[in-house]
């Protein structure tokens, strides 16, 4: 009978989860926009929610962006041209659907990643207690504030993840462009200076009968 | 993210078909964030994790109704295909799902995974010029953790919940600062041989040039020697 009833409590405790508003999304995702190309997402978000987007550009040319964030009329609230990393904050005032578009139609041959962070209301909370009458124990607020503080360092090891992704895909391009710049760049030594002995000799040739004095 | 139904012995017969019916109800009520797909279009994501990291990835599908102008909830006969391929560019998963479905998996290299969706429609009128809109949530390490389902699978009190959510995140933080090292490392050695390439090749250019200047010197005298010029 005691287990019985511990499943039930965790039944409803689940749907009670499904049906408190302001539920979950936080979207997090990594994408390749490729050159000339405009990516959108949308999402549909209840009135009075608050929203955040965070965008970073990973690889790719000059690490910028085109973003653009709309509201269900069309409305544009957020729109920045060839941005590295932004943050935007909004509350949802109307109920609809929600667009926000990444453009790299900029750029001609450069690919870029692009990371974003769409947090929608808050997260659910973990165990939801609708029969809490009492405020929450000091052991379980200390849990709370520890549980934030750790999404905080979380979410600082991803940006500092991006960031570091940023500046190791620039050493990978500089360690190439070095190793083929130096062949090169001899390559075109050898090249020229033989060409110029050559070229040289050719101005002396044995054609003309008369051999004319050129001053060296 | 909807919590798994378990199959538990203990669970009473009407409370796991009301459970699993209300779950049903409510997973295709949550909507989550979406975007369109073309027919033969391939949408890539990447998420760069460490390694024994789980990622659990969810979908939904809904195809573009010309007569009604709306977008149907579910459509038959449309699959997509799911391919996942690990930073050696090896694939470890690659798996057809119906117009819903949920595919996870763990990875066991560190770094960038490429996880690609294409749609598998063969009846080309299916799409009928139209777009595929698709849902979808991908959730990481810590995140893809059902907590209802572990606290009812170990039977934990809510504090100890709380303080198993805690060690959760600990343990990825953990695992992320581990990774964190081995790519600094990868970075510092990269560095490293771009100073020694700009090093050696500098040299080398100057002993090229050098013995370049010498040889048309000498060339170029024995050249006019010959000529009878100097």
């Amino acid at each position: 009978v005691f287990r019985m009833y511990g499943s039930f409590r965790v039944l409803f405790q689940v749907l009670w989860a499904h049906l408190l508003w302001g539920w979950v999304l936080g979207s997090e995702l990594t994408f390749e926009l490729p050159d000339n190309a405009k990516q959108c997402f949308y999402e549909d978000i209840i009135i009075g929610t608050k929203c955040t987007l965070e965008f970073q550009v990973v690889t790719g040319g000059h690490y910028d962006v085109d973003c653009r964030l709309e509201d269900p009329d069309g409305t544009t609230l957020y729109k920045e041209m060839k941005k590295q990393y932004d943050s935007f904050t909004f509350t949802a005032s109307k109920n609809g659907t929600y667009k926000f578009c990444f453009s790299n139609e900029f750029s001609t041959f450069t690919h870029k990643t692009v990371y974003f962070d769409f947090q929608v209301g808050d997260d659910p909370p973990l165990f939801p207690n609708e029969n809490r009458v009492t405020a929450l124990t000091q052991m379980e607020s200390a849990c709370v504030s520890i549980h934030e503080a750790l999404k905080s360092v979380m979410d600082y090891q991803t940006h500092f993840r991006l960031r570091e992704a940023q500046g190791r895909s620039r050493a990978e391009d500089l360690n190439t462009r070095v190793a083929f710049w130096s062949i090169g760049e001899a390559i075109i030594l050898l090249v020229v200076s033989i060409s110029q002995v050559v070229l040289l000799r050719s101005f002396f040739s044995d054609k003309k009968t008369t051999t004319t004095r050129v001053g060296s | 993210l909807p919590a798994s139904s378990g199959g538990h012995a203990d669970w009473p017969e009407p409370g796991e078909s009301l459970r699993v019916l209300l779950l049903n109800f409510l997973c295709s009520s949550v909507s989550s964030l979406y975007f369109h797909i073309g027919e033969t279009e391939k949408k890539c994501f990447i998420e760069e994790i460490p390694d024994e990291t789980m990622i659990i990835g969810n979908y939904r599908t809904q195809l573009y109704d010309k007569q009604r102008e709306e977008y149907l909830q579910a459509t038959q006969g449309l699959g997509m295909y799911v391919e996942v391929k690990d930073p050696d560019e090896k694939v470890i998963l690659s798996r057809q799902y119906g117009s819903e479905g949920r595919f996870t998996f763990t990875s066991h290299t560190p770094g960038e995974h490429q996880i690609c969706l294409h749609s598998n429609s063969s009846k080309f009128s299916l799409f009928a010029g139209g777009m595929l809109r698709v849902h979808l949530d991908i959730q990481v390490g810590e995140h893809a953790n059902n907590y209802a389902e572990i606290a009812a699978k170990d039977k934990l009190t809510e504090l100890q919940l709380r303080v198993r959510q805690l060690v959760e995140q600990v343990d990825q933080i953990q695992k992320e600062q581990n990774y964190q090292r081995y790519r600094e490392e990868r970075f510092r050695q990269t560095s490293e041989s771009t100073n020694q390439r700009v090093l050696w090749w500098s040299i080398v250019q100057t002993l090229i040039l050098v013995a370049i200047g010498i040889w048309q010197m000498r060339h170029l005298k024995s050249f006019f020697e010959a000529k009878k010029l100097v």
